[in-house]
């Protein structure tokens, strides 16, 4: 139970991270409110849970840091968050992103960029950048994100918190701004495992809303295990190259060694697809997005850019002014590569390439691997603008997490270690549906790992 | 792959989007390298017999044929650039080809 002021005062406090998009006075006053009638009897009573600003709320606006919905107000909410909001939790405000999610450091947002919590100078990762950064920085204790390529568990890991991305299907997404929608779920952050699978198992369930949701129960939470005896986890190779930075490949062996301390059965794996996850990502989510992406028109939400004599002037005029570079850019190369002609050479050839990197999952675990381990991002959080003139070396900081999401996996990233300063992410890859065996896992590496020590 | 600056304006057209003169050279320059860089995949040989994988129920669960009205918190005039009495209100439609 936490009262408004002090709730919204911890958010305020974080003002110089750029991560909130509401307003202190509309933040304060909705908090107010949402605190009078939250039900005293919910397994989240009085919990700020912040929220991306591509999940649409009805208290505040969602803009999905874009100027093509500058001041939208949704007439609806998302699944998830009418159900945090029944379980007792408090909706601690928007966050901002890489506008419409497409980006790897949230400085893709119309409403400029969000600082890292622990270095100014370097970003916080995306695309759920400033959910991420404010449970960092401690603001809240949880934050609800999004994920198609990576974009909770990136930035979690460079901020040094626990993110969780749960199997395709888990959670219902409607009411999430649909992105790449055979990639996109809802995701959450938590400064520990445990508070992000509670917020996890929260909005987690069946909703009839939504037909790519499965008909299951919400998620149950596993106790925390005294040992790890009977998990056989799977190094997979591909996911420890030589060139990976050395820092964090000695947090990874760190957490490995301890993971065997636990009991667990370790043992190197092979997902032989793993290099062709990134362009096949960088096929199939611009394809996708060009497509969910052709409703912003200028006609039904969201401002409209003038100037216009007629329909289709309005159409390219709103459309060109009111999305930004990088969103301009996949929606040109998902037109592109659905385009008469190239569609076999790319689109086809992608598909059939996330199928045989599905398939490496399976076969991997169905020879008796439980879960895999790798790092979750190749280095720690790196510079403000240093990756922002070449679109494929902010691409290929998701070269871990992409592949969880071509294959609808679920998996998690928790802080194993520092290098100078900088937290590193070690990530969990369960299998379909095992999430509970995965936050088990993550539990007992969590209680040993010494996640704020140098590696 | 290399991606012309016509082919940039082309695309563009398709997908209904204005691109300004400046930053075409660098849009086509940039779209030129990630298709480069994506066209490893025809590294691999085209398989017909692969599978296409879509994550998500294995079937399609039907529901009622019902009318079930959405529960809007408010309608369109809240929301739309220009909403007059049940309408959206756009420009002419101009010249269609």
């Amino acid at each position: 139970m936490s009262d408004a002021k002090a709730v919204a005062d911890r958010l305020v406090k974080a003002k110089r991270l750029n991560a909130l998009l509401t307003p202190p006075k509309e933040l304060r006053k909705s908090l107010n409110t949402q605190i009078a009638v939250a039900r005293p009897t919910g397994v989240l009573y009085g919990m700020p849970v912040a929220v991306k600003d591509n999940i649409c709320t009805l208290e505040f606006t969602t803009t999905c840091g874009s100027r093509i919905l500058e001041g939208y107000r949704s007439p609806y909410e998302a699944t998830a968050v009418a159900k945090l909001k029944a379980a007792g939790a408090l909706i601690a405000g928007k966050t901002n992103c890489d506008e419409f999610a497409m980006g790897s450091s949230t400085e893709h947002s119309a409403y400029g960029r969000v600082i890292h919590p622990l270095d100014k100078a370097r970003v916080p990762g995306g695309s759920s950048g400033g959910s991420a950064a404010l449970v960092g920085a401690g603001a809240v204790p949880a934050a609800l994100g999004s994920e198609t390529g990576g974009s909770v568990r990136q930035p979690a890991a460079f901020c040094g918190v626990v993110g969780i991305k749960p199997t395709y299907g888990r959670v219902s997404r409607y009411g999430l701004v649909a992105f790449g929608s055979s990639l996109d779920q809802i995701g959450v952050f938590g400064r520990s495992v445990h508070d992000a699978a509670r917020v996890l198992s929260v909005i987690s369930g069946r909703d009839p809303r939504d037909s790519t949701c499965e008909d299951r129960d919400p998620l149950r939470l596993p106790t925390v295990p005294e040992s790890l005896q009977g998990f056989v986890v799977g190094l997979p190779k591909e996911y420890f190259p030589p060139e990976l930075d050395p820092a964090v490949r000695r947090a990874c062996d760190r957490a490995i060694r301890m993971m065997k301390e636990l009991g667990a059965a370790v043992r190197e794996v092979s997902l032989p697809h793993t290099p062709y996850a990134v362009p096949t990502y960088y096929v199939i989510a611009p394809a996708e997005a060009s497509s969910n992406l052709a409703r912003y028109d200028g006609v039904r939400y969201g401002p409209r850019f003038n100037g216009a004599a007629d329909l289709r002037s309005l159409y390219r005029s709103t459309r060109g002014q009111g999305f930004g570079p990088e969103v301009r850019r996949r929606i040109l190369l998902g037109t592109y590569v659905l385009s008469s002609g190239y569609y076999d050479a790319y689109y086809r050839r992608a598909q059939q390439m996330r199928a045989l990197i599905a398939q490496d999952f399976r076969n991997v675990f169905d020879r008796g691997v439980d879960l895999l381990f790798t790092p979750t991002v190749p280095s720690p959080a790196f510079k403000a603008g240093e990756k922002l003139a070449d679109p494929i070396a902010m691409y290929m900081s998701d070269i871990f997490t992409v592949t969880a999401n071509l294959a609808g996996l679920p998996a998690i990233s928790l802080p194993i270690g520092r290098v100078k300063g900088l937290p590193i992410g070690g990530q969990l890859i369960g299998q379909a549906f095992l999430e509970d065996e995965m936050i088990e896992a993550a539990y007992a590496l969590e209680r040993v790992v010494p996640a704020t020590d140098e590696a | 792959m290399s991606v012309s600056r016509e082919e940039v304006l082309r695309i563009a057209q398709v997908a209904e989007l204005d691109v300004d003169e400046e930053t075409l050279p660098t849009l086509a320059e940039q779209m030129s390298r990630i298709l480069d860089y994506v066209a490893q995949l025809s590294a691999v040989p085209a398989n017909g017999t692969v599978k296409v994988f879509v994550p998500g129920p294995d079937a399609i669960r039907f529901r009622a044929d019902e009318v079930v009205p959405s529960q809007l918190a408010f309608g369109p005039k809240e929301f739309a650039p220009d909403f007059k009495e049940g309408f959206f209100v756009v420009p002419k439609l101009g010249q269609f080809e």
